[in-house]
């Protein structure tokens, strides 16, 4: 295992950002440490990496107690969200800083910046200075430099954050890609369920400085521990005593399953191929529902019916929670 | 591959309107008004007064400079401020650069006090500062002048009293350029160097001293033009003595008082020339990207 971290704690001040959190990361994959902003993921990466002390609990990476050890001998290379990156140093320098610092021969630092330009596609801006690349760019080359060390673990902290959507979807595909090359062992924050749904091979659900969950993305969205784990991977409504997604309920104009709840539609909006339904239950439930377009209008429904609502099968399906979200 | 992998260079042209060069603000007869005022306000107050001491200077060509060069005083006096001047570039620069660090990246108790301290030499005249040092220095009644003088060293009416004073006259300008930059790098890219492997002293080196060598820059020309200005403290602790501690600033005022008007001219023009030139050569050679 390429990164443990057992009973950590940490406060500043009087605000708990992280509480007894005990985690594994596997080797070579790709982890993503998910949780709302304030939840402590930054604080749990940036304590691996050393930036930050804990103040109780202990951090071992690649088998090497790294507890004390301060954060320029610990080998991991580091990915910030405002990029870092060193504004009086062309792209190449940046690149070459981790090597330099370890006195490697000249020709091997040369040979070694130009793969990993040709890497992260910049090498037609080995020459420049940082403030003449694009966001998207500073952050290739920040993750080039971070990668020149041949770093034992690669942490990105929110690493798309600063990006606008579009370069950061790019990006995202990019660096999954880079990972299936590169295998290094990579764990990176995000707030975002998507990016860490699409991108990661294991998530590590964090909220309020404890860990919720750790599983690969199909067990979270599949078999989620609880109401905030489901809630905070997507949409969630509640039926009945249970949160379910709102596409995991089956809607018809009469009723034909057995356990259904009977509702009136109070609101009725179609997006593209979709229909979003808000229903107000007998029992007092305001439910959404999601339907197809076409499901829709083969039973009718409009504003005012009356419609009957089941689980469906196979539904992803936890208990609701006294405080849900 | 994503296409802003393989987009061409980021230095396209931008759109047209991006360059489009903002609209002028029309010209009304407040606009020339405001001008008006500035230019006399500056005329009054800096170009003509200097602009005399220049023509006073050149009356007779170069025969008051060079006569001055010839006074064997008046090359001492010279010789003298420019050493303290550079002494105490060197001292308040090492000391700005650290204590700016402190100031902009550690918590500590009395972090305010310290910093409402460090404006007090700007905010009290040069005098007091000059006579607080007597008290402290003073060689025969000082605080602790009579120890330092029992070990056979001079504080006042000598050259480590004069760079003192000087030293602390000029103190809070290094610190005042340094701190806004420091505030503004933030300590991110440390931090990187740091995971990188860099230790504590090759951060200094390779990051924070680049990214700051030009708030240094500044702060040693205000630093070198203060010290080189610097009259009232001196003349309190430096004892006026011709040829061994009187400085150029002083000489100034004595040639003045002895009707030399040409040479007191002469001199303070020399002075004025060092400032002037270490603020256009800064000009000069500083990059104009940089903000």
């Amino acid at each position: 295992m390429s990164i443990e971290v057992t009973g950590l704690n940490k406060k500043f001040g009087d605000f708990v950002a992280l509480d007894d959190v005990n985690v594994t990361i596997p080797t070579g994959q790709l982890t993503a440490l998910l949780g709302p902003s304030g939840g402590g993921k930054s604080t749990l990466l940036r304590i691996i990496a050393g930036l930050e002390k804990a103040d109780t609990g202990s951090v071992t990476i690649e088998g090497v107690e790294a507890t004390h050890l301060p954060a320029q001998k610990r080998n991991v290379g580091f990915v910030f969200q405002h990029y870092a990156v060193f504004k009086h140093m062309t792209v190449a320098k940046n690149v070459a800083f981790g090597l330099e610092i370890r006195k490697r021969p000249k020709d091997e630092i040369e040979h070694r910046v130009q793969e990993l330009l040709k890497l992260v596609h910049l090498s037609q801006f080995a020459h420049r200075l940082p403030s003449q690349l694009s966001g998207g760019q500073r952050q290739r080359m920040a993750l080039a430099r971070a990668l020149a060390v041949e770093p034992s673990v690669l942490l990105l902290d929110e690493p798309f954050g600063a990006l606008d959507a579009k370069v950061r979807k790019e990006l995202r595909d990019w660096l999954r890609r880079l990972h299936d090359d590169v295998h290094v062992t990579t764990v990176f924050v995000t707030h975002d369920q998507e990016e860490a749904l699409e991108v990661a091979d294991e998530i590590v659900v964090i909220n309020e400085g404890r860990v919720e969950q750790v599983g690969t993305p199909d067990q979270l969205y599949d078999e989620p521990a609880n109401d905030f784990v489901m809630s905070f991977l997507g949409e969630v409504t509640h039926l009945g005593g249970v949160s379910l997604r709102p596409h995991d309920i089956e809607l018809e104009a009469s009723p034909q399953l057995a356990g259904s709840v009977e509702g009136t539609v109070s609101r009725m909006v179609r997006i593209g191929f979709e229909v979003r339904l808000t229903v107000l239950t007998v029992d007092g439930d305001e439910v959404s529902v999601v339907v197809t377009r076409a499901h829709a209008r083969a039973h009718g429904i409009e504003e005012g019916s009356t419609v009957w609502l089941t689980p469906a099968a196979g539904a992803t399906v936890v208990p609701r929670m006294a405080a849900a979200v | 591959m994503a296409d802003t992998l393989i987009r061409p260079p980021a230095d396209a042209p931008p759109p047209v309107e991006e360059r489009r060069r903002p609209p002028r603000v029309r010209k009304t007869p407040v606009t020339y008004l405001l001008r008006f005022i500035v230019t006399a306000y500056l005329f009054f107050l800096v170009a003509w007064p200097v602009s005399l001491v220049v023509t006073h200077t050149f009356d007779n060509g170069w025969e008051s400079i060079r006569s001055l060069l010839e006074d064997p005083d008046m090359v001492v006096a010279l010789q003298l401020s420019a050493y303290v001047a550079v002494w105490s570039v060197l001292i308040n620069t090492v000391f700005g650069v650290g204590m700016s660090l402190l100031l902009v990246r550690y918590e500590f108790p009395g972090k305010r006090l310290l910093n409402s301290l460090l404006d007090l030499p700007l905010s009290v005249s040069p005098i007091v500062v000059g006579l607080a040092l007597v008290l402290v220095y003073g060689g025969r009644n000082g605080w602790f002048g009579p120890t330092l003088a029992g070990w056979g060293f001079d504080v006042i009416f000598s050259t480590p009293g004069i760079i003192m004073a000087t030293t602390f006259v000029a103190l809070p300008l290094m610190i005042r350029e340094l701190v806004p930059v420091l505030e503004e790098i933030g300590i991110e890219q440390e931090q990187a160097a740091q995971s990188l492997g860099a230790s504590g002293f090759q951060r200094f080196v390779r990051i924070t001293l680049p990214s700051i060598k030009w708030g240094i820059t500044y702060g040693v020309v205000l630093t070198l033009a203060r010290s080189l200005g610097e009259f009232g403290a001196v003349k309190v602790v430096s004892g006026n003595v011709l040829g061994q501690t009187r400085t150029a600033t002083l000489a100034v005022e004595e040639k003045y008082l002895n009707f030399d008007q040409q040479g007191a001219y002469a001199t303070a023009f020399l002075l004025a020339m060092v400032s002037v030139a270490c603020i256009v050569v800064v000009g000069i050679i500083r990059p104009k990207n940089n903000h």
